[in-house]
């Protein structure tokens, strides 16, 4: 029997601590980009540049460290703000982006999103 | 309240950053990340079962076919990519009639039909309630808002590696002449649980 990635890197996200959002048996993406880093979080591990397992417990880590220093009803809590940052450190440890591109390519984006903010 | 739209616009710039630069190293492709998407929002999810149980509802002769040989009946649906390799082909479906309610649960995984249910809820997978499920199913249930009479039987299924179960509900009161189509939309993922009913929205 075949199971596609996708399905075998949501499965064992759930019950667990790093259980994704979810409504009615559907993934629940609140913002645009949480389905994007989403997306990007399975995509790299289905091409085998890190393993599903280093990423579940990297979010798993930052979810603790988190935690630890809130409340448990911290109204700021914010799980695809984990998901980014573990993908981040993810990336940059698998060296597929470096960090100094990051930056740079994030300052252009914002100068982007604060010229289109400014248009409307 | 600015500092958090100071970060909504920073996160939303960092990941656009990270799959643009993503795409130019040639790592992925733009198509990449929709794929992935795609694959939860439209191939696998509880819509798939909310159809499955609406054709049941409309042609008692389908409804036949998938008690008798579920995957086969699935099979005759066009589901976009279809079930195979999703863990749909050892899939079974139970009748609630008005003497059995039935009620699946998985005692050792996380065993769930994925593709006709979707996401499980997050109790699905917790210990206290399958063990209390098989235990006392009825108390359970009407924990969930279901009153279960004592003259109906309630069985419990254990779904696992070999067989997935899922429940075929009944078609509620006022629905008479509806379309396939209308039904689907009021069927939910706890219903095909067997968690609970289907209801007309009020």
């Amino acid at each position: 029997m075949q199971i596609k990635f996708e399905q075998f890197a949501a499965a064992s996200m759930l019950g667990s601590a790093d259980s994704p959002p979810r409504d009615n048996g559907e993934i629940l993406f609140q913002r645009p980009w949480e389905g994007r880093a989403f997306g990007m979080a399975i995509a790299l591990s289905k091409k085998g540049h890190y393993e599903w397992e280093d990423f579940r417990q990297g979010l798993i880590e930052s979810i603790a460290e988190w935690e630890s220093t809130h409340c448990k009803d911290d109204p700021d809590w914010d799980y695809y703000l984990r998901w980014l940052a573990s993908l981040e450190n993810l990336v940059l440890e698998s060296s597929l982006v470096s960090e100094e591109e990051l930056e740079e390519r994030t300052r252009q984006m914002l100068v982007e999103a604060n010229a289109t903010l400014n248009q409307s | 309240m600015t500092e958090n739209v100071d970060r909504e616009i920073y996160s939303a710039a960092r990941v656009r950053a990270l799959e643009s630069l993503l795409i130019e190293k040639g790592i992925i492709t733009g198509e990449t990340v929709d794929k992935v998407i795609e694959f939860f929002e439209k191939d696998m999810g509880p819509f798939n079962g909310a159809r499955i149980v609406a054709r049941a509802w409309v042609d008692p002769d389908f409804k036949e076919r998938l008690l008798a040989d579920t995957p086969s009946a699935i099979a005759e649906m066009s589901f976009p990519r279809g079930m195979a390799g999703a863990e749909g082909e050892n899939m079974a479906a139970v009748a609630n009639t008005p003497d059995v309610h039935n009620l699946i649960v998985c005692t050792m995984c996380s065993c769930y039909p994925w593709p006709v249910l979707g996401l499980p809820p997050y109790w699905f997978k917790d210990p206290t309630f399958r063990a209390r499920a098989i235990r006392e199913p009825r108390k359970v249930l009407k924990e969930f808002g279901l009153d279960v009479s004592e003259s109906v039987e309630v069985k419990v299924w254990d779904t696992s590696a070999q067989i997935r179960w899922f429940v075929l509900p009944e078609r509620p009161e006022g629905t008479e002449g509806w379309t396939e189509e209308q039904l689907a939309t009021i069927i939910t993922p706890e219903s095909m649980q067997g968690a609970a009913r289907v209801v007309v929205p009020a």
